[in-house]
């Protein structure tokens, strides 16, 4: 599904992917660990093709597909979510709102028919109730005045809105509490099937025990320097990353 | 300055004998204005129009052209309907409420005289403002509305003013609300007429005890020049509501001053404006509190795109007596190219001690990573812009309490904001 080929990426000249290499099938969960500041962000907006970023060297291959020429709404309607750790909040525009103009757009893109009101608020229904979301808090501004748990559940039940093939939850369990951090859990393994892909960017294993992956990498300093099974992140969360970094 | 002789002329041809004193007066302090006007014209170089030998000499015209009744039809969208062209207030095509009384000044009976005859020219700004002085000397008839006590009316009056045969238009209103009474305006501008011109309007309202107005206007003036003066007296307990919302003009400078004169008077001052090209918005409001008690909020909004230029110049006043006063006041905007320009300015003078008063400005761009938060839900670049530039109006479109003016306005405003998505 996602094919990331020796990407590097930098910020106004800094340097911060330095040839990152990544597989993900349909199906799979992968986690990406590592310290602060070793690109894992930087790597989920790339992906969304956030333009603060340039690509110098590489290529996302998305099924089939070179991403490096299409926009973030190109990407989208190709699948792609990217869940924000920090969620814009957006006086003015409901969620509601927002959703709408974005799965109908998603649709176009398709050629699908828009969906009328009838079918759009039966879909939303049916989300909300994925993480315990109310509808007052859909009728009002994006995340505006939202707690930190409300604004990850926002951004759990855009995902189940758009129904991606490829989502990267980017430190989604920054600032939740362990009753919520379930929530966005339950919501997140719920919209797992064999057809899609997530990937879990995260500092912590404790996200790990609730979302299970399949392959945990571990990023440092712009590259994948380790990879292996769910007990990678034990051992991270024991040893730390000092004992993985190259040169020791 | 070379206009004197007209004015002279024009005066001269006054009947109305006070009138003519008055005019004279205004006349003969009149070169004084022009030359201090420089610190409130700072920004808008309105004054050059002065400059631009437009004649101010006409005549009636009693017919209004096939094109005009087809124009007017466009922009009636209430029941009831008051229609001037160029500066003359036309009955005949107008459809004038019940319970209200809506005259010329010069067709005024005695008795209804009195009470314009103390209003006219008492609060306006024609000491202190050039263009209020010049529009003083030579607007066309008054028109005169007046609102008995405790007459309500529920659905807006629509005034129409229409620029189709002359350089220089001058419209002048007088509307007197009685006590208890509660009426809503919307004012509109038409230019009919291809060439620049330059068309003024001076309003003085009079509102007494527990009256309440509430006053929209849309702004479209394309290529022309337009100066507007908004003059309120509001006795006790009283409730002004403004909306004002502009969309273009080569130069239009809006004046909007309260006077709230009595205790516990309440006036909420919204403006919006989406400027493109080269055009140029000038809102210069005051509101003045005399008494306790009383409240002011103020809160204007601006997009601007293209060449345009903003201007905001917000005074507030809080008299020695006028203790428990609060006065709030905020200016926002967004500016979308790197060639418009805002030039923002709150100015408090607060002699009371006990009072509440806030003011602030912003000028900023569009927030990127606000785009790329729509953009990242598949939503395309032009529609997040759009999404993001009404949520900036829908603050001020959310004050509006009547719902069918609130869907004329949001539609204005929709209008206009697609013409940014070519930016």
């Amino acid at each position: 599904m996602l094919k990331i080929k020796n990407l590097h990426a930098s910020v106004e000249d800094t340097k911060i992917l330095k040839g990152l290499n990544l597989e993900v099938k349909s199906g799979e969960v992968h986690a990406i660990m590592g310290p602060n500041g070793s690109g894992k962000s930087t790597l989920a907006s790339v992906i969304a093709g956030r333009e603060d970023y340039d690509v110098t060297d590489g290529e996302i291959n998305f099924q089939g597909t070179d991403l490096g020429e299409l926009g973030p709404e190109e990407r989208a309607r190709e699948g792609i979510f990217l869940a924000f750790q920090y969620p814009v909040e957006i006086p003015g525009v409901s969620t509601t709102n927002f959703m709408k103009t974005a799965v109908n757009q998603i649709r176009e893109s398709k050629g699908e028919k828009p969906l009328d009101a009838v079918a759009f608020l039966k879909l939303m229904k049916e989300k909300m109730k994925l993480v315990n979301i109310r509808q007052d808090l859909l009728s009002r501004s994006i995340n505006d005045g939202f707690s930190g748990g409300e604004k990850k559940r926002n951004e759990i039940f855009q995902m189940a809105m758009l129904n991606p093939k490829l989502s990267i939850l980017d430190e989604t369990d920054s600032g939740l509490d362990i009753d919520a951090l379930k929530i966005v859990s339950n919501g997140v393994n719920a919209l797992k099937s064999k057809e899609n892909a997530t990937v879990v960017v995260t500092h912590y294993q404790r996200l790990l025990d609730y979302i299970v992956p399949d392959f945990v990498h571990v990023l440092i300093d712009g590259k994948i320097v380790k990879s292996g099974d769910k007990n990678l992140a034990l051992e991270l969360e024991e040893k730390g990353y000092d004992w993985i970094k190259p040169g020791n | 300055m070379n206009i004197t002789k007209d004015l002279k002329k024009l005066v001269s041809k006054e009947e109305d004998i006070n009138l003519k004193n008055k005019k004279t007066d205004i006349l003969d302090s009149l070169d004084l204005t022009y030359s201090l006007q420089k610190e409130e014209y700072k920004y808008t170089p309105l004054l050059k129009i002065v400059d631009k030998k437009f004649d101010l000499l006409k005549e009636n015209k009693d017919q209004i052209s096939q094109k005009s009744y087809e124009e007017v039809a466009k922009f009636v969208n209430s029941k009831f309907y008051l229609i001037s062209v160029d500066g003359y207030f036309k009955s005949e095509l107008s459809n004038i409420p019940p319970k209200v009384k809506i005259k010329k000044y010069s067709e005024l009976e005695r008795e209804e005289k009195d009470t314009f005859e103390n209003m006219y020219q008492k609060h306006d700004d024609s000491k202190s403002d050039f263009f209020s002085s010049l529009n003083s000397i030579i607007h066309e008839d008054c028109l005169t509305i007046s609102v008995d006590s405790n007459t309500v009316l529920k659905e807006h009056i629509t005034i129409i003013n229409i620029n189709e045969n002359y350089d220089v238009n001058n419209y002048r209103k007088m509307i007197f609300c009685d006590k208890g009474s509660e009426i809503s305006i919307f004012e509109r501008f038409i230019n009919l007429k291809s060439d620049e011109n330059f068309s003024s309007s001076v309003s003085e309202i009079y509102q007494a005890e527990n009256s309440k107005l509430n006053y929209y206007s849309a702004q479209d003036f394309k290529e022309n020049y337009h100066y507007n003066s908004i003059n309120v007296f509001q006795k006790r307990d009283s409730v002004s509501n403004f909306f004002t919302m502009s969309f273009s003009g080569s130069i239009v400078r809006n004046n909007l001053n309260i006077c709230l004169h009595d205790k516990s008077c309440y006036t909420n001052m919204y403006g919006f404006y989406a400027m493109n090209d080269k055009s140029l918005i000038d809102n210069h409001t005051s509101v003045d509190h005399v008494d306790e008690n009383s409240l002011s909020n103020e809160h204007y909004k601006g997009i601007m795109g293209g060449r345009s230029n903003g201007v905001f110049n917000g005074k507030i006043f809080v008299r020695k007596k006028a203790q428990k006063t609060n006065a709030f006041q905020s200016n926002n905007n967004i500016i979308l190219s790197d060639k418009s320009k805002v030039n923002t300015k709150p100015q408090l003078e607060i002699w009371a001690d006990d009072v509440k008063c806030s003011h602030g400005c912003t000028v900023g761009q569009m927030d990127d990573d606000a785009i790329f938060y729509l953009m990242s839900r598949g939503i395309s670049r032009k529609d997040s812009i759009s999404l993001l530039l009404s949520a900036f109006s829908s603050e001020i479109i959310e004050k509006i309490t009547d719902e069918k003016m609130k869907s004329l306005l949001t539609e204005l405003i929709k209008k206009q904001l697609e013409k940014f998505n070519d930016e």
